[in-house]
Parts: structure tokens; sequence; C-alpha cells
């Protein structure tokens, strides 16, 4: 009796232990979601930036756990400060796969520190999405778990390197930084220009830097003097390469204009350029305000509403960026990494800058997973304190405002 | 020879900049014999308490200069108090390596803390003067032009201050032996609190003079700080006039270096290699530096 009661006793503690899984799989998939943002948020990377793309994301994220989650899930993302540097950016993306135990990594801002996260995110089979990296490398090493929401310096320099020319100028200074992303976009415009027989000159600038004057001297006294300077240079180091142009009576001048990126769509370029900033010539990677959908529309006014300031491209492509892994979790029923990575490659998601899907072509090199359909314009500031979106749009034609740019 | 003119001049002021922010570290280093790894960011928040001193109660911008330089004084004179003072008693036995630490901690935790409280995002004070002096060849922005002058007043004036008030010359005895200093009755203590007081003021006035010029962002510091290493190093530690000859020689071959090299594309990334260049030559030629002995006192 005793040995019946003993076993009945077994029994029961193993039915206990064996239920206990059970009683816990509803926590257990209640769990968030794991997710990992990687940028700078700190020197000497581009924080204000990061900045931008981390408020982006946040937003996001807030939304789409107020929906209900993913998966009836909630989601949770760390954000790792990469400072701008690869072996932060390295470090982070370990940390994140192993400490962590995320099911995806995106973000980054600059190129350098996103090809050494990729090598993590490839050893470890974890999905990478990049927001703003634009160095053809980092898709052409055409790892299959990297994708990229941003352009590369081919899917745009070489359109902005073409507009140049057939605006007639004839003479054109290339000032890029020395990175990945600066030296590679350089490159590429070199080879179109020199492609069309247009005269150029490169150079390479140390975004430490703050005095570019003795550089642009020596463009100013460059026989003939250029006609067009395109600067292939992240972040606000561009502020001070414009004041400096500017304040020398370089450019933007009727004689020689001036075209820059991303960091000039930041209304501060007001308060540090003033009137300088007039005239600038802007390659924006967003689509016009007249193209807005509901989401960009929505997003643009919640961004506004929470951080007091309207976001640019670069915000616009870290929302997407979310949107876009948040879509292959939906797409492929689970949190598992290697079903996000597969789903990737299937994936069609309309975003609030534009619908994304990753082909996996191999040539050219860089076209992997790279979402090809970017949009991008060039755009001229004709007003002072003008926004991007009010900015007047040279390029492409079927968007343009105008036809002439203004001296 | 316009060419060469422009980028001469050019040299010139950003040097004379240079040199103020190097005087700052120098004086210190000389009184205190502390290397202050956090002079890159007083320097930095110079700029900032010019711009809200500005932007806030509407002061002129070159009142705002003086009350960045007012501002980073008394900060620098509590930083000393609160945080440096201990290296002088027997509660810190390994004295140096507490200062290296404690100014890198300062560097690390102003640089995190302005990125907090001013935000990430780039600012800029009104201009000195808006628009440039144009000369024949000459093209200088007046922002630049008016930093210069001030820098080269504030200078000379430091100068004066050092060798003309019982204070600077206290300052100097301090510098030399601060037990010979004590005993005439100077107290090295309160020479330790001025110097670091003044230092953090130089580097302020830096700061701030150098703001409408560039523009404000919590990292500004950093470049500035390497570049005045290299200066008390190549002008001689401790020397004042070594500062100023240092800062400006190390703008003028940097702005030519840049100018004058011949493949266009490198000669701008190469601007830190040119100075760096200076300093090993100079170092090779004359170990104390260009002003330096070997026994080391302030001058």
């Amino acid at each position: 009796m005793e040995h019946s009661i003993r076993n009945h006793l077994g029994a029961l503690a193993l039915f206990a232990l064996a239920a206990v899984p059970l009683a816990s799989a509803p926590a257990l998939a209640e769990d968030p979601i794991q997710l990992g943002w990687v940028g700078p948020l700190s020197p000497p990377g581009n924080y204000s930036g990061g900045q931008e793309m981390q408020w982006a994301v946040q937003l996001g994220v807030d939304e789409i756990n107020k929906a209900g989650g993913l998966l009836g899930r909630q989601l949770e993302v760390t954000y790792e400060d990469t400072k701008g540097q690869p072996a932060e950016g390295s470090a982070a993306a370990v940390r994140l796969i192993t400490k962590n135990n995320v099911s995806a990594i995106f973000g980054e801002f600059h190129s350098s520190v996103a090809l050494a996260e990729i090598e993590e995110a490839h050893k470890y089979g974890v999905a990478w999405m990049g927001t703003d990296v634009w160095a053809d490398d980092i898709t052409a090493k055409q790892y299959p778990e990297v994708f990229r929401v941003s352009p590369a310096n081919s899917l745009v320099y070489v359109k902005a390197a073409d507009w140049t020319v057939e605006q007639g100028f004839k003479n054109i200074a290339i000032i890029a930084e020395n990175t990945d992303f600066g030296q590679g976009g350089a490159k590429i415009i070199a080879d179109e220009l020199q492609a069309k027989n247009v005269a150029h000159t490169l150079a390479t600038i140390d975004l430490n830097q703050q005095d570019f004057t003795p550089a642009l001297l020596r463009l100013m006294n460059q026989s003939p003097r250029p006609d067009a300077i395109q600067m292939v240079v992240a972040g606000q180091a561009q502020y001070q390469l414009v004041k400096q142009a500017c304040q020398l009576g370089l450019a933007p001048t009727a004689e020689t204009k001036l075209i820059g990126s991303s960091g000039l769509l930041q209304k501060e370029v007001w308060e540090v350029d003033g009137a300088c900033a007039k005239n600038l010539l802007i390659v924006n990677v967003a689509q016009p305000k007249s193209q807005w959908n509901d989401k960009a529309k929505a997003f643009v006014a919640a961004f506004t509403e929470r951080y007091k300031r309207a976001p640019t491209g670069v915000a616009l492509e870290a929302y997407d960026t979310l949107g876009v892994v948040a879509e292959a979790i939906r797409k492929a029923g689970s949190a598992d990494r290697a079903a996000i990575v597969r789903a990737l490659e299937e994936i069609k998601y309309e975003g609030a800058n534009a619908t994304y899907s990753f082909p996996t072509t191999k040539e050219p090199a860089w076209a992997f997973h790279q979402f090809m359909d970017v949009p991008f314009t060039i755009i001229q500031y004709t007003e002072e304190n003008q926004g991007p979106e009010e900015a007047a749009i040279v390029y492409p034609k079927n968007w343009a405002t105008t036809d002439k740019i203004l001296p | 020879m316009s060419y060469f003119l422009l980028l001469a001049v050019n040299g010139l002021v950003v040097g004379l900049i240079y040199a103020l922010v190097a005087s700052g570290l120098t004086l210190v280093f000389s009184v205190l014999k502390v290397v202050n790894f956090g002079h890159g960011s007083l320097y930095m928040l110079g700029g900032y308490a010019s711009y809200y001193l500005i932007s806030g109660l509407g002061l002129p911008p070159l009142l705002g200069v003086v009350g960045a330089m007012v501002t980073l004084f008394v900060f620098g004179v509590v930083f000393e108090r609160l945080v440096i003072a201990p290296m002088y008693t027997d509660k810190v036995e390994r004295k140096d390596e507490y200062a290296i630490i404690v100014t890198f901690g300062l560097t690390i935790l102003i640089t995190n803390l302005a990125l907090v409280v001013f935000g990430p995002f780039a600012k800029s004070p009104p201009s000195f003067m808006t628009g440039a002096l144009i000369a024949g060849p000459l093209i200088l922005p007046y922002d630049r032009l008016i930093a210069a002058v001030a820098a080269v007043v504030l200078l000379v004036g430091l100068s004066l201050f050092l060798k003309r008030t019982a204070l600077g010359q206290a300052l100097d005895a301090v510098s030399q032996s601060r037990e010979s200093a004590a005993v005439i009755g100077i107290d090295p203590k309160r020479m330790y609190t001025v110097a670091f007081g003044l230092g953090s003021a130089l580097a302020g006035g830096a700061g701030a003079l150098i703001a409408p010029v560039f523009a404000l962002s919590p990292s500004m510091g950093d470049l500035p700080a390497v570049q005045a290493f290299i200066i008390i190093v190549l002008g001689g530690m401790g020397s004042v006039g070594g500062s100023v000859a240092g800062g400006v020689l190390l703008g003028l071959v940097q702005a030519l270096g840049v100018g004058y090299l011949p493949d266009p594309n490198r000669a701008l990334a190469y601007t830190q290699a040119f100075g760096a260049l200076l300093l090993v030559i100079t170092l090779l030629v004359r170990p104390t530096g260009l002003f330096g002995r070997p026994h080391l006192r302030l001058e």
C-alpha cells in the first residue's frame, strides 16, 4: 500500500514537472520580441543623425506596441550607441546577439561601422538591416543576413553625377570624407565624370577637422575655379564647409554651386550657416511632400508633435527600417532568426518613404538585398529658414518644381 | 604670392586661437604639475556658456566671451577645490595617476552631460560681425579677425599679468618650486586654485571666440585639446611664450601644408600629420621644445 502511494505520489510529481512548461507556456509567449538597434549617439559619431534615427524608431515601437504588438507579443528594442567606431559597432552587435538574444539588428549611420557589424551578424546568422549606410561594400559582400533600406552609393551618386553633367557643369570639385561612405561615393562620382569627360578634382577631408579653409582656398586658387562642388560628407561637418566656403565667397555663388547631403536637412543649418545656406543644393533621400502617403503624413505629424522638430529623410528611413523588420516577423510568423532572414527576401512592405523589397540579384554585386527604388531628390533652398519639404525640387524631372537652379 | 598670403593669414588666425587654448593648458601644467586632459571640454563649455549668455541674457557677443571666461574661471576654481585638491593631501597615494584619471573623467562626464543638457544638434551664437575684410587678395571673415585680435589681447594680458603683478609672480614662484615659494609666504594651494581657474577661463575664452567661427557641439573640444598638447610640447612645457610661438607655428604649417602638398586629394586629410611631423622634427632638434628649459618654470 505504502509502495502504491509512493508510486502515485511519484506519478503526480512527474505530472507536475511535466505541467510546468505547459503552465509557463503562455508566459513565454508574452515575453517581448527582442530587437537590437545600432547607431551613433555620442562622439565621435554623428550623434545628431543617430538621435533622430533613435527617436523615429522609438516612435514606431510605441505605435506597434499600442496596436497590440507583434504576434501577440510586445516589441522591445535595445539601443546600442556605436559612437561612429567600427570596434564599438562590432562589440555592440555581439552584445545584442549573445546577451540580449535579439531576433534581428537594424539601424546604423556610418558605413565603416556597418561593415564591422555585418561580420558579426553573418557569423551568428542574424538578420541585419541598414538604415542610412551607403557604402556599396555593405551589400556587395552578399551576406544572406544583410539587407539595406538606404541607397548604395552607386544608386544615388551615378545619377547625381549625371545630373551635374546635364546642368552643364564643366569643372567639378568633389569633397569627400575619409570613410568608406565618402571615399566610395567620391570614386563613383569621379568615375562617372571621367566617363563623360568632365574635369574634376578630389579633396578628402578628415571629419574631426573644423577648419577647411586651406582646402577651400586651394579650390579657389584653382584655374579654372570649380563651377560646382559636390560634398560627399555625412552629418554636421558640412555646416563648417558651407559656412567657410560662403565666407570666402567661393560657394554657393553664381559661379560655383554647392551640393550637399542629408546633414544639411536639419533646421540647425540655418542657425549655423544663416544666409549662407540659401541656394544650397542637397541630395535628399525622401519622397517630396506631394508624394507622401498617409503613413508618411501620420509619421511626420507624430514625430513633430513628440520631438518638436520636423523629421528629415533619415528619420523616415529609420522608421521604415523598423517597419520592414516588424513586417518580416509577421510574415515569418515567429521571431526566429533564420525565419526572419527568409521572410525579408520575400517581403513587400509599404512604408512611409517607399514600398520595400529586397532582390536576390547578384549583378551588380551591391544590388544583392539592396532596396532599389530608393526615392531621392535634389532640392534647393530658395529662401532663408526654409524646410526641406518647402524647398524647390530640381531633380528628378517628374517631381521637379522648377527647371532651373538659382545662382 | 597672394595665395601664400591667404594661406598664411588663415594659418596665423587659427594658430592664435590654438595658442590661447594651449596657454591655459601650459599654465595649469607648470603650476600644478598636472596635465589636464579635460582641457578640451572646458573649451567646449566656454562656447556654450557664451551662447547661452548671448541668447539668454541678450549680451553683445564680445561681452558673451567675457561672461564665458568668468563662468569658466568659477567652474575651474570649484572643480579644482572639489576634485583636484585631494591630490595635495595624504588621502591620495598615487597622485599622478589620480590627476590623469580625474581629468580624463572630467572630459567623459562633461561631454556626455553636454549631449544631454545642450542636445546633439549644432548651435551657433551670432557673429561678432558679419562679412569679411577684403583687402587686395586678402579675404578674412570678420569673425576670424575679431577672434584673432581678441586672442592677441588675452595673450598679451596674460603675459603682463604673469610678469607685472604680484599674483603672477607668485604663480611663477610656485611653478619653479612650491617649497621655496611656501618659505617666502606664498600659499601654493591658493596658487593652484588660481592657476586652474585661469587655465579654465583661457580655454573657455578660446571656445567662446571660436563659437561663431565654427559651431557648437558637445565634441567640439576634442581636436583643440589634441592641438593644445602638441603646442605645449612644441613650445616647451610651461612656457606661455612658447605656447604662442607653437600655436602660430602649428597654424602656419598646417595651412601651408594643406595649401602646397602636391596631392590636392590628400592635402586636407593630412592636416594633423603636418602637426605631428613638426613636433617630431622640433623635438629631434630641441628636446625641450622651442622655448622650454630642462628645469621647468613658468615664463
